[in-house]
């Protein structure tokens, strides 16, 4: 309990709690040494949007991939080395001229973590947690995102297992590009649904 | 057919959105939370996401790493003494994949089918 107590700096209520936390899982054996740090490093750096971007730019350069990939997401996204935690029941949903999708968790956080990464702040928010099941369309507007009146809009709400990606359409003017070229285009809000690119 | 894709073709993520955590606290937990639902939980998320959705809705204003907060320490409540005396079998150190090293070999054999 008195670990903080040579910190210079004073310790907020909610950080005593997580210290507390770390120490009693510590002393039970449930927190192998080096684990938060690995964690902490995997998803700050190495488990994020690029690696949908990886996903969408391979399906748009591979119709056999896509195919793959809107029958079972989850293999196909395996087939690019990521899964894990927040990936095992993927679904991958596609826009079209007539379809926009976007994807919401109106309980909490449910997000693929293996493709965007851990959610930004807004998709925690309750605003956008009841909004975008309410009225997607006033919102995904105010968020720049404004559709035409013919475009359909599907939100998905994550359900206890399953996970959903939006594979946003391509844009136009990008037959040429390469897959690296291809995947710096995609950004996490077209992979949400907030953005169209 | 596009040709593979390594790491180093793209940006880190934080390019495409914002840091995943504001605060070491934040990954603390976080990592704390992935430890408690790989072994003790056998990787089951279920569990805490229950606790997360209880959590958020007890006070939807608080901030959401510190019903994240709440959320694990409502789930270590619910852990029973015995179980957590098993943790760290091999098996269960794969839910995430990590190259964590293995305990000691003189540890309990037929320790895996205990927590199977």
């Amino acid at each position: 309990m008195s670990e903080g107590a040579h910190h210079p700096a004073p310790v907020s209520p909610v950080e005593q709690r997580v210290a507390a936390l770390e120490a009693l899982l510590t002393e039970r054996g449930l927190v192998p040494g080096g684990f938060i740090e690995e964690i902490t490093r995997r998803y700050e750096s190495q488990i994020g949007p690029m690696n949908g971007a990886k996903v969408v730019a391979r399906a748009w350069a591979d119709p056999g991939y896509k195919q793959r990939l809107l029958a079972d997401g989850t293999a196909a996204i395996a087939e690019l080395g990521f899964g894990g935690p927040e990936g095992d029941h993927m679904v991958v949903v596609e826009n079209s001229t007539a379809v926009h999708n976007v994807i919401v968790c109106t309980l909490c956080s449910c997000y693929p973590w293996p493709t965007l990464g851990l959610p930004p702040a807004w998709y925690k928010d309750p605003p956008y947690r009841a909004r975008m099941v309410r009225e997607p369309r006033a919102l995904l507007a105010e968020m720049g995102c404004p559709l035409p009146g013919e475009v359909q809009i599907r939100v998905w709400d994550s359900s206890a297992e399953v996970r959903y990606l939006v594979l946003p359409q391509r844009p136009p003017g990008t037959e040429d590009m390469t897959g690296a070229e291809l995947a710096g285009l995609v950004t996490r809000d077209s992979m949400i649904g907030v953005a169209r690119l | 057919m596009s040709r593979p894709l390594s790491l180093s073709d793209l940006d880190l993520p934080r390019r495409n959105g914002e840091l995943a955590f504001d605060a070491p606290w934040q990954s603390t937990v976080f990592a704390l939370t992935a430890a408690v639902v790989d072994f003790a939980f056998g990787g089951d998320r279920e569990p805490f996401r229950q606790q997360l959705i209880k959590a958020i809705a007890a006070e939807p204003g608080r901030p959401y790493w510190e019903s994240w907060t709440a959320a694990l320490e409502a789930l270590v409540q619910t852990l029973p003494e015995r179980r957590t005396t098993h943790a760290l079998t091999k098996r269960d150190r794969k839910c995430h994949g990590l190259g964590v090293p293995d305990p000691p070999s003189s540890s309990r054999p037929g320790i895996s089918s205990i927590t199977r």
